[in-house]
């Protein structure tokens, strides 16, 4: 049984995610990185993308992030995100990002309209 | 006549049935909401928490905590961000932010210290308005159902004013929702960021991060979704309270209506008694008059 540690993936509105979790996968703009139980400390930027999570059970689970930070402390493992979804399917994740990238930008659009 | 006094008070019963209803409606909505504008201020805790973390984590690696945002400055032009509401209709919702921030502008200005306004709401707007203060910018219909992206176009705008020295400090004035009963006029000082207190008992040995970017180019993006998340928080809190205050204002109304109705109903049944008393007076004297006359 390999070792667990704790997964928060919080975005302004809500958690998205939180659990027990053996694996992460994540992306920053330099590119994927994984982190495992005892992974040294270490933040980072995250890039608009899939984030894999294989929780304790055995069980994956594919969000679509958009924009944040991946703060690994300590086994707690912390995703603070712009915006996040979880995805139906593994290879869905790839366009919810992109989605969720876009709408950012279409709001922020919209506001500078207004202005 | 009596007639006519009977005619005017069901009329007037008609009228306050039909306000009554309004206002019931209102009460009814404002209520539905409120539970969802409270579980969204709870789901926004968690991200205000975990980010006010991790800053703490990398002020406390990066050493020189020093960013714009940070920086204390000489005050000479002070931001007040006042959010109240679009609608009326709420008690003294609107009113007791102004009033609140509007005592604070007058300390200011008798300091010597310049203010812009930020409106949140139409009631802020037309206040300070009408009452000839600089409006810098008014956001309007965000104070319902207040979205992140609201919070950012805020947060930009003052933090925008703040790298262009427009502004040298930014204070909010909300209502903080602590519960369905109670709503607290809150003022808070939101620029220059103060570095957040390590709490005690959490003293955390430096730990080497790996970092990716620069500590500094992190700080760089953190603190500005700092700002967006303690925005972001004050709209939701301001919008709970804001339909709480609603509800109770509407509640009140519709209690008074009831109350009406009832007292009205009470004249009316009077003056229907009248008329039916003097008809019958009428009636019995004109048959009296009859059977005299025989």
């Amino acid at each position: 049984m390999p070792q667990t540690f704790h997964v928060d993936v919080v975005s302004p509105e809500a958690t998205v995610w939180s659990g027990e979790a053996t694996v992460v996968v994540a992306r920053t703009p330099e590119g994927e990185f994984g982190v495992m139980a005892d992974h040294e400390p270490m933040m980072g930027a995250l890039a608009t993308g899939p984030v894999e999570i294989e929780s304790a059970n055995g069980e994956r689970t594919t969000i679509g992030v958009h924009g944040g930070f991946i703060q690994v402390l300590e086994n707690q493992v912390t995703l603070i995100t712009d915006r996040a979804e979880i995805a139906t399917t593994p290879s869905d994740a790839k366009q919810v990002a992109q989605r969720l990238a876009e709408e950012q930008e279409a709001e922020e659009g919209a506001e500078t309209d207004q202005g | 006549m009596a007639s006519a006094q009977l005619r005017d008070t069901r009329r007037r019963i008609d009228s306050i049935e039909a306000t009554k209803k309004i206002t019931r409606a209102m009460e009814l909505i404002a209520a539905s909401r409120i539970p969802k504008a409270q579980a969204r201020v709870e789901g926004s805790k968690p991200y205000t928490s975990k980010l006010i973390e991790v800053i703490e984590n990398v002020s406390g690696v990066g050493g020189g905590t020093s960013h714009m945002l940070l920086e204390r400055r000489e005050v000479q032009t002070v931001g007040v961000l006042v959010i109240t509401a679009d609608r009326g209709l709420a008690g003294a919702y609107a009113s007791n932010i102004i009033r609140m921030a509007e005592h604070r502008i007058g300390e200011l200005q008798r300091a010597g210290t310049d203010v812009l306004i930020y409106a949140v709401g139409k009631k802020t707007q037309s206040y300070f308005r009408y009452r000839g203060y600089r409006i810098e910018r008014a956001w309007l219909g965000v104070t319902d159902t207040p979205g992140y992206g609201d919070a950012r176009a805020i947060a930009s705008t003052v933090m925008a004013a703040w790298a262009g020295r427009r502004i040298h400090a930014l204070e909010a004035f909300f209502t903080r929702f602590q519960s369905a009963l109670t709503q607290v006029p809150t003022h808070m000082e939101v620029l220059p960021i103060s570095p957040p207190e390590t709490a005690p008992g959490h003293d955390r040995p430096a730990v080497s991060y790996e970092f990716e970017p620069s500590p500094g180019e992190i700080l760089d993006r953190l603190l500005p979704r700092y700002v967006e998340a303690i925005l972001f928080n004050m709209l939701l809190e301001a919008s709970a309270s804001e339909h709480s205050a609603r509800r109770r204002a509407m509640k009140a109304a519709t209690d008074n209506a009831e109350e009406l109705i009832r007292s009205l109903t009470v004249q009316a049944n009077r003056a229907r008694q009248a008329e039916i008393t003097t008809a019958i007076t009428e009636i019995v004297g004109g048959a009296e008059a009859l059977a005299e006359s025989k």
